[in-house]
């Protein structure tokens, strides 16, 4: 009888792990039927996001270690997981952000992004892998952040923000963040939140420095309020050219998705009339307390003059993106192809080949022959640089049999510096150095390595 | 009756490569002084500037100041920021 009884416990108690396996088995199954993610090329209206009417035993385990804080508690992990937040952006800023917000829990996720990932995206975007270049960043991103957590609904939109859909895309959500590479962008975003009365949490990242504001938030300034004007677009350095230490965008990320995680909870945010600044270098934040918004502010003052989004891309004079733009500066005869310049290479025509890039990119990489001399130190006429450029017209002038005008060839990256220098050469020749013939060569370095030599290094 | 007064300026951003003044740079300033004056002085030192017009936030003892007739009274070590915006990301 004990013998028959144990047995069955036995049993039982196998039974009973095979329904346990079971049920996982079919939770797993149930999740991975969760709607696949849908690439939005288009703005369109979503569901309004339904309020949790109280934590699952699984939100209370995965968010117990913040559950703890009493700055959050219950309270605040649901008013998580009923906002929505519009991230603008899945690069350097937007991926730690979208990263947090989707571990904390936040109810829904709009991740816009009009590129695609690149291999120089790598060091700083941390959300995308190896395996996701050529694809689209707000995919990318979106599965991504949907391993970390599949109970965030994630909206990935592979589109350009234009004051066509930004009042639209914007309105749908409760706070917006801006993650923006460009200055036309960071205008229509803070526009069309002031216009559709939504706080903008925004950072910015260049080389060793971030910056961050909650702008429009409980009566604090908007971005027009500290920028009236845009900076000429001439004086713009973007991460493409400036560069960027990827930490520094991940660190003010971080900071970002701590504010949107404040608003959203409902702890508030202190960065309305403070701009943060951060120095990578020193390993220093510094605020500044801002005024409120200024009553005479073109789009949140008290007589607004602009009621409707604008032309951002004319208003700032410079595109949407933080691709390199392609200066125009000199006629056809000031300039050569790459493929001219490699038949003069080919012909051994005496010439001198100046390349004008900081020395931080010659390190890089450079064609052997060429004599560096960096364009900032062309234009503020720095004595030994052009002593050294005077003596090298002087040996070309031998070799030229007396050339009275003898070529030099002017190279950078893209061929925008090249052209400013050509520029300033031609002003100093004849009179603060030998008269010379100065042209520039097209396109630059990448230009070179595209179509010349396929084994030199772009970057 | 105006004092004399040496304030340390802060540049960030784009106004460190126009100036090319990377750290603090110590500036002799009469005081009281309108944020206007101080901004001029600024100029005065560094015309590339210039291109930050409107486009830049001026900060005393880490206080926003809008460039105007509001009268400031410095003092020596007094920190003066200027700051452009970032836009990369
Ligand atoms: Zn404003």
């Amino acid at each position: 009888m004990a013998e028959e009884e144990c047995s069955l416990k036995v049993l039982l108690e196998e039974k009973d792990r095979e329904i346990a396996a079971l049920k996982c088995k079919l939770a797993q199954l149930e999740k991975s039927h969760a709607p696949a993610l849908e690439l939005h090329g288009k703005v369109t209206p979503l569901t309004p996001l339904r309020a949790k009417p109280a934590l699952s035993n699984e939100d209370i385990m995965r968010y117990s270690r913040q559950l703890l804080l009493p700055e959050l508690g219950v309270k605040g992990q649901l008013n998580l997981s009923k906002t929505s937040v519009l991230v603008v952006g899945c690069g350097g800023l937007g991926c730690p952000l979208a990263q947090y917000l989707a571990a904390a829990g936040i109810g829904r996720l709009g991740l816009l992004d009009y590129d695609e990932v690149e291999l120089s995206n790598l060091h700083r975007q941390v959300l995308h892998g190896e395996e996701n270049q050529g694809h689209a960043k707000a995919l990318s991103a979106a599965s991504a952040v949907r391993r970390l957590n599949s109970t965030v609904e994630c909206i990935p939109y592979h589109l350009q923000l234009s004051p066509e859909n930004a009042l639209q895309l914007i309105q749908q959500y409760d706070i917006v963040a801006d993650c923006s590479d460009n200055v036309p962008t960071r205008y229509l975003v803070n526009d069309a939140c002031v216009l559709s009365g939504k706080p903008l949490v925004s950072a910015s990242a260049l080389r060793m420095e971030g910056q961050l504001t909650v702008y429009n938030y409980r009566g604090g300034p908007c971005y027009r309020c500290l920028y009236p004007l845009p900076p000429p677009p001439e004086t713009v350095t973007n991460c493409s050219d400036g560069g960027v230490l990827g930490v520094v965008p991940g660190i003010m990320g971080c900071l970002q998705a701590l504010e949107v995680l404040k608003i959203a909870s409902g702890q508030g945010s202190s960065c309305g009339q403070q701009l943060v600044m951060f120095d990578g270098l020193g390993a220093k934040f510094r605020s500044i307390r801002l005024r409120p918004k200024q009553a005479d502010c073109a789009v949140c003052g008290e007589n607004p003059s602009v009621t409707r989004l604008v032309d951002y891309e004319t208003f700032c004079g410079s595109a949407a993106t933080d691709k390199c733009r392609k200066l125009n500066l000199l006629s056809r005869d000031q300039r050569i192809t790459v493929k001219d310049y490699k038949s003069i290479l080919d012909n051994s025509d005496p010439h001198l080949l100046l390349d004008v890039r900081p020395l931080v990119e010659v390190d890089i990489c450079h064609l052997p022959f060429s004599l560096n001399i960096p364009l900032s130190n062309l234009e503020e006429r720095k004595s030994e640089q052009i002593q050294l450029l005077q003596e090298k017209i002087s040996q070309l002038k031998q070799q030229t049999a007396g050339d009275c005008r003898p070529p030099v060839f002017v190279i950078c990256k893209l061929g925008n510096d090249s052209q400013k220098a050509v520029q300033v050469l031609e002003k100093m020749s004849g009179s603060e150095v030998d008269s010379i013939t100065v042209k520039d060569i097209s396109g630059g370095l990448m230009a070179w390595a595209q179509t010349v030599d396929p084994t030199f290094p772009q970057y | 009756m105006c004092v004399l007064c040496v304030v340390c300026v802060l540049y960030f951003a784009q106004s460190a490569d126009l100036t090319g003044v990377r750290g603090e740079e110590s500036v002799a300033v009469p005081t009281p002084i309108s944020s206007q004056d101080l901004w001029t002085l600024l100029l005065r030192r560094h015309p590339r500037l210039s291109a930050l017009q409107r486009r830049v936030v001026l900060a005393v003892r880490q206080q926003y100041v809008a460039i105007g007739d509001h009268l400031l009274t410095l003092e020596d070590g007094d920190e003066v920021a200027v700051v452009p915006p970032l836009s990369g990301g």
